[in-house]
């Protein structure tokens, strides 16, 4: 379990973008977080991974205070543009000892991508590709996506939530940002809701659709067109 | 596979083997796919696959062992309860429709036995 409690951020004098953020990632499930441009999604998914200090907050891994057990996959590409894919791969191989070279090529063939490619030559839908691979590549049991279908043709991103129902999810459990609720909303297991700096509801997707016959997007009409 | 974003899926899957169970598309015996295989196949979440086999096998739909694949039951019993169920199912919300609409019923069901046909020789002719 990936638990993240109060986290606090404030920039500058403005107001405080994250007012006590707490949610959990269960294990070996898909956890969608949803809130409106600039609630602060990507600030919470940066400062899990300790990229931005946060004013307060605490972030426990199965019962440790460590991120060596995430992954991140941010919403650009962080690898040099002059590398290729072959490049970003031997890069990836060298400097993180829980790299799956095995998963890598698996992925590479299934998108389609070649080790001659030059990232910056790549489509953005190529590019959120490589990004998804490299993140997936890491044999870890927590993983971060940022916005992974965000400005992509609907093709491609099919091509992506194909990811979501194939057996690299075993073992993982995954924390999404993503406004393209309609591709995924099937692939889902929680929805976590984020407004005003807070968490105001956490959801299981099948019990929605169960109990309140609901989609996610209804609920998310619900809370946010109040 | 198309989804109902307001219905679950487990729901939706399972009813798409009972489809092909009651029409006889998967005979008794069969063996069907693995659990990571379906999900792949349908597009859906691991999980969700795993909860679909699971409440199969609570249903008797299927019949899994240790180390074998799941298999589609060989109870008839099984099967005609599927059938008479989708009926049911179908009937009950044709019937709403219908009465929605104030159709007095020997109107409904000639004009049930009108397009039955029809579509039975649509059927035969294409």
């Amino acid at each position: 379990m990936l638990e993240v409690h109060g986290l606090h951020k404030k920039y500058g004098r403005k107001r405080p973008v994250l007012q006590g953020v707490s949610f959990t990632v269960p294990p070996n499930q898909l956890t969608c977080l949803i809130g409106l441009n600039g609630e602060g999604k990507s600030t919470i998914l940066k400062s899990i991974m300790g990229l931005i200090p946060l004013d307060a907050g605490t972030i426990v891994v199965d019962g440790e205070m460590s991120r060596e057990r995430i992954a991140f996959v941010p919403d650009l590409s962080t690898m040099p543009g002059y590398m290729t894919v072959g490049d970003a791969i031997l890069y990836m191989e060298d400097f993180y000892p829980d790299w799956n070279q095995k998963t890598a090529e698996e992925l590479m063939a299934f998108f389609k991508l070649l080790s001659t490619d030059k990232i910056s030559d790549l489509s953005k839908g190529n590019k959120a590709k490589v990004n998804l691979l490299l993140g997936f590549s890491l044999d870890r049991p927590y993983l971060l996506l940022d916005e992974p279908l965000a400005g992509i043709d609907l093709f491609t991103k099919e091509q992506i939530a194909w990811i979501f129902s194939s057996h690299y999810m075993e073992g993982r459990g995954i924390l999404m940002t993503t406004h393209e609720i309609a591709e995924v909303e099937h692939l889902i297991d929680r929805v976590v809701f984020l407004q005003d700096g807070k968490i105001i509801h956490e959801d299981d997707a099948e019990e929605m659709r169960e109990l309140y016959g609901k989609s996610v997007q209804d609920r998310m009409r619900e809370v946010f067109q109040r | 596979m198309e989804f109902d974003q307001r219905s679950p899926v487990y729901l939706q899957v399972i009813r798409w083997f009972k489809e092909r169970i009651a029409t006889g598309e998967f005979v008794g015996g069969q063996e069907i796919p693995s659990r990571r295989a379906l999900a792949a196949e349908l597009g859906i979440n691991p999980n969700t696959a795993q909860k679909v086999y699971k409440e199969m096998e609570e249903q008797q739909l299927i019949t899994t062992e240790r180390n074998v694949p799941s298999r589609i039951t060989t109870d008839p019993q099984v099967v005609e309860r599927v059938r008479s169920e989708l009926l049911s199912e179908a009937v009950a919300e044709f019937v709403t429709a219908v009465q929605a609409i104030q159709v007095p019923l020997d109107e409904v069901m000639s004009t049930v036995q009108n397009v039955y046909h029809t579509n039975e020789r649509g059927e035969l002719d294409a």
